[in-house]
This record gives structure tokens, sequence and C-alpha cells, in this order.
């Protein structure tokens, strides 16, 4: 029975030096912003991976959430007698919630998982031990682009995510469901504010730092997982990294929303 | 000004014993298992010093520890009058730009090409000029046996050209200090011969000082002006070739003369061991 | 370091003292180029330099090269000791026209 409450104590232990150096690593990025010189060809670099590589991806998920959405709204709307409320319905629901999470999402599917993989192969290979060695600064030469690239992306995906989920709403509500496409849009800039889209944007811009944060920060310490090294430790942390951004997403969602809506 | 603080890089009679590089009774652990116990270890200026010891004896973590790369619990590191773990930031970058280092499997990052790889330190600690820069790659790569392979990959590489890539970064700024972490592993017989007589060179045109960590005894007597052995993390002797060579520690003579270590078997203990669990 | 420029014959002749070296190559390469495009043949004096890297030697390299381009000479005279260990070790030796003494060049 003791060596269940040992366990569970070692546990807890590894789990707050694990946060401990996730925020000594964010604390690092964050400052290192400011170092100079400042990598310019590897923030275009990391902008054209992470924003423009994406675009494929988000265009595509944010059609089909927009045409769902427009027939989950129909058929709930219908019942009371509401329709042509579903242009303002689509439209609040990506800018407010989908939007922001699916993006983030789709990002952590693709650039989450190989930027941590990428990160953890480069401390494996011990590629920043020689860049600390060649007094270069592993946080300004590498995950200050990333960070600042994903931060400058993700905002602007998800607002591509939210126009092209709109437009998917169109396309069924005005040629599936013959609603009045002026009607649509309409509802849309009559009802959408200033704050829905402030919501969006400091939703995106959270979920940007949450997600290329935990992806660098568990592939930089790949070499203090315990009981595995090598590839199978990469695959590890790269697992761990999803899943820990993605729920850490969905918590910072609704602590926002709370605080938002 | 930077011509006066300059330090002069040619070999006066009085500075070939002066010591560079000085470890004082260094402990090392990663947190509770205690690696280094104890290390006490100079390097003269010039001089080529081999860190011998077999697996597990603590090779790695006193590279690291030399380096910088860990803390030490208990003892002290100084390079060139300067102590590496309290010194200033500032001072600290300028001391690692006089030092190189080839790292075991190169570490070369592997997003850029093996000609951008030598460049970066030359782009970005100087003003060189683009034209000087690309001489002085090609210079190193001729040297390495490299000629050729400026635009390619890392990943298109053998292990034993990413050695030579890792090692020409590593001397492209032409270092006061060069460490060299296992320089033999997985190259075959020729090419080590010929990285030894590199090494040996490049001590002789730069009046470099080299630290060499390996396991592979032909190498070292073939470079090394002195040898310090290391077994499970303290220095077991330190002295030339021939000292070495005519210790009488049996850690030391086992290591040379290349003795497996004796397994003491308990008959009983033994049995049981290899029946444990069976009915 | 300095260096000093002076005439022989139809030479300039570039006389280093010192340690060429990162902080300083690149003074070394502006006049080497700038003599070069003057459209004069160099001579570069190694009696009192005690020292050189590779950034120096890549500079000479690249004023070697400008040399045979324009059709002029660029000779190496005096090289002894550390420099002459770096021109061997970079093989370099077999590149450049190596004299004993200034005097020695020929027409």
């Amino acid at each position: 029975m003791f060596s269940n409450i040992e366990k569970l104590g070692g546990r807890t232990i590894s789990v707050i030096e694990e946060l401990g150096r996730l925020g000594h690593f964010l604390l690092t990025v964050v400052t290192s912003l400011f170092s100079r010189p400042f990598g310019w060809k590897e923030l275009v670099k990391q902008i054209a991976f992470i924003g423009a590589r994406s675009m494929p991806i988000i265009l595509l998920s944010g059609l089909f959430t927009g045409m769902v959405l427009a027939l989950q709204f129909y058929d709930v709307l219908a019942r009371f007698g509401s329709v042509d409320l579903m242009g303002s319905a689509v439209g609040l629901s990506l800018i407010q919630e989908l939007g922001p999470v699916m993006t983030a999402l789709m990002v952590i599917a693709r650039v989450g998982s190989s930027t941590c993989a990428e990160i953890a192969i480069m401390r494996n290979e011990q590629q920043f031990d020689a860049l600390t060695c060649m007094a270069i600064s592993p946080y300004r030469y590498v995950m200050v682009p990333r960070f600042l690239a994903a931060v400058i992306s993700i905002p602007l995906l998800t607002a591509i995510f939210n126009v092209i989920g709109i437009i998917g709403g169109y396309i069924v509500g005005v040629f599936i469901k013959d609603l009045s496409g002026v009607a649509y849009m309409q509802t849309i800039i009559d009802t959408i504010t200033w704050s829905d889209l402030r919501m969006s944007i400091v939703k995106s811009l959270i979920f940007a730092v949450i997600v290329i944060w935990i992806a660098m920060g568990k592939g930089f310490y790949v070499h203090l997982e315990k009981g595995v090294s090598g590839a199978e430790a990469v695959g590890r942390v790269t697992t761990k990294a999803v899943v820990a951004s993605a729920i850490t997403m969905l918590f910072a969602d609704y602590i926002a929303s709370s605080f938002l809506i | 000004m930077s011509d006066n603080q300059t330090q002069s890089k040619t070999a006066q009679e009085p500075s070939k014993d002066q010591v560079l590089i000085q470890v004082n009774q260094l402990d090392s652990a990663y947190g509770e298992r205690k690696i280094l116990k104890g290390i006490e270890l100079s390097v003269k200026q010039g001089e080529i010093l081999v860190i011998m010891g077999g697996s597990g004896s603590g090779k790695s973590t006193l590279l690291k520890n030399m380096l910088g790369l860990m803390q030490p619990t208990r003892g002290e590191i100084i390079i060139d009058k300067m102590n590496i773990n309290t010194v200033d930031k500032q001072q600290m970058l300028k001391l690692r730009r006089t030092m190189g280092v080839a790292f075991q499997g190169g570490a070369l990052l592997s997003s850029m090409s093996v000609g951008d790889n030598i460049k970066l330190p030359l782009r970005q600690h100087t003003d060189l000029d683009e034209s000087t820069i690309s001489i002085m790659t090609r210079l190193k790569l001729e040297l390495m046996n490299l000629a050729g392979f400026e635009d390619l990959m890392p990943s298109e590489l053998s292990g034993g050209m990413l050695k030579r890539a890792g090692l020409a970064r590593a001397v492209i700024m032409d270092p006061k200090i060069l460490f060299f972490d296992e320089p033999s592993a997985g190259l075959d017989p020729v090419t080590s011969v010929e990285l030894d007589q590199l090494i040996l060179e490049l001590r002789k045109a730069m009046n470099m000082t080299i630290i060499v960590v390996t396991h592979e005894l032909e190498s070292a007597f073939t470079i090394a002006d002195r040898i310090a052995v290391l077994y499970d993390g303290e220095i077991v002797k330190t002295g030339t070739v021939e000292e070495i060579k005519a210790c009488d520690d049996e850690r030391v003579a086992n290591l040379i003369n290349r003795k497996p270590r004796e397994v003491q078997i308990d008959g009983e203990k033994y049995l049981s061991r290899l029946t444990e669990g069976a009915e | 370091m300095s260096f000093e420029c002076s005439d022989h014959l139809n030479y300039k002749v570039l006389h280093l003292t010192g340690e060429v070296d990162l902080s300083n190559s690149s003074k070394v390469r502006r006049c080497l180029l700038d003599i070069l495009d003057n459209g004069q043949s160099v001579i570069v004096d190694f009696s009192d330099l005690t020292y050189i890297d590779s950034s120096g030697m890549a500079t000479l390299v690249e004023g070697l090269n400008a040399a045979n381009k324009k059709k002029l000479t660029l000779a190496i005279a005096n090289a002894n000791g550390a420099p002459l260990q770096v021109l061997e070790l970079t093989r370099l030796n077999q590149v450049f026209n190596l004299i004993a003494s200034v005097e020695d060049i020929k027409e």
C-alpha cells in the first residue's frame, strides 16, 4: 500500500518538476525575443511552414465545419421558426468558438507534432549543445523564430477559417436549404460585433502560445524523459505534446470564454 | 581597440608551460547519482591532453562540465584565467568564441547545408565579407578531405563525413582550444589515422590546445602529450604515454592491455539467480 | 597589427607586421584589393608577420584570384615560422609564388 503512495508522490513531483521546466522554458523564450541579432530569414521560413503550408488543411476543415454547422443549425432553428437567423448562428459559433479551437487543433496535428519531433531530434543529436558552445543562444536562434511565426500565423489562419466557414454555411444555406443569401450575410453583419472578433483574436493568440510552447518545450527536454531514449523518446514526447497542448488549449478556451462572453 | 586586446597566439617559450585550463576538486552528479569525484586536471597551452576511460567512467560528464554545459556540485573549472561557472554571461560568450567543440556524430544543424553549418559561427560573430567566409570554409573542407561537399545536407553524409564536417565547423574560427569528443568512434582505421595526423598538424600550425576524449588506445598513444585515465568517476593516473604504459595500477593496466574485467562467481548465488522464480 | 605599402620596381610591397586575424584581416583585404584595382602587382612581405589565421589566408587567396583575373601577380616574400606552417598545413604553399625576399622577385 505504501508503495502506491510512494509512486503517487513520485509522479506528483515529476509533474511539478516538468511544469517548472516548461514555465522556465516559456520565460526564457519570451525574454529572448529581444536578443540581437534577429533571425529574419528563419522567421520567414517558419511562417511559410506554420502559416502558408497549413492553408490547405485550414481551408478544407473550415469549409466542412461551416457546412456542418449550417446543417445543424438549420435543424434546430427550424423548430423555433427562426431559420433566417442561420447566418449569425453560424458566424457567431465560428468566430467565438470553433474558429480558434478547430484551427488550433489542426495546427497541433500538423505543426505541433512535427515541431516537437524536430526539436527532440535536435536535442538527441547534441545540436543545442553545439549551438551553446558556439556562443549562439538556442532560444534566440531556434525557438524565437518558431514562437513568433506561430503567434503571427495562427490568428491569421483562424480568421481565414472563420471566413471560409461562413462561406461553407452560405453554400449549404443558400444552395441546399434555399435560404436567402442576402439575409444570411445581413444577419452576420447585424449581429456580430467587435467584441466577438476580439474574442476570436484573443483566443487564437492564447492558443498559438500554448501550441508552440508545449510542442517546443516537450521536445527540448526529451533527454529528461525517464525510461526511454532515442527514437522511442522522440515518439513519446511528440504524443505527449499533442495531447497536452490539445487539452490545455481546450481548458484555456473555457477560461477565456467565461471572461469574454 | 581589439588589436591591443588580442592575446598573442605565437608560441613564446615561457608560455609553452602556461596552464590554460585548470580543473580543481570537481564533483559532478545527475540528481542523486554521483558521477565525478574530486577531479584534478590541468592543461597547458599548446598541449594535447587525452582523457581516456571505459564506458561509465564519467568521460562525457567531465567533458560537459569543462564545456560549461552542466554545473558541478563542487569544485571549479578555470579556463584562460576565468572561472566558467561564476564569470558573467558576456565574458563566457567571449570565451566560447575562442573554443571549438567537435561533437560525436558532428551535431550539425539538420536544416542547413554542410557549408552553411560551417559558416554559421563566422556569420554570427564576425563582420567578414562573404567571399572571405566562403574561401575560409573551403580551406577547412579541403583540410578535412570534404572538398565539394559544401552544398550537401547533413542527411546526405556518412557518419565519418559528418564527424569531419563537425570538426571543420569546430576549427573554422581557429580557436585557441579544441575539444574533440570520441574522434575515432565509428571511423575506419585509415580515416582514423588521418584524423590523428590532422589533430597533430592543427596543434603544430595553429598552436592549438587540444583535449580529446576517447577510448581508442592507438589514437591516444599517437597524439597525446599527456593522458588522464578516468575510472569510476575518478582520475587514477595522469602522465605521459610512457608513464601510462608503465603504470602498474590495475585499473590503468587493464585498460591499456585490454583485459576484460574479471567477474567473480559465487556458485550458490549464481545458481539461485539463474533459477529464481522457477518452481 | 600594422601594415604599410612601399614600392619596389613596378610592384607594390605590402609589409605586414604582427598578427593578422579575424579582427583585422578585413583591413588587409581592403588594402590588397585596392592595390590590385589600381592595376599593380603585389608582393606581400611576411618578414615581420608573426601569425596569420584562416581569415588572413582566405584574404590572400582572394587577392591571388583577383590578381590572376587581372593578369597581375601576387607573391609572398619571406614566409617563416608560424605563417609558413599555416601555408604548409593548408597546402597553399603549392599555390602561391613564394620568394625568399622582396628583391628576389622575377621581372
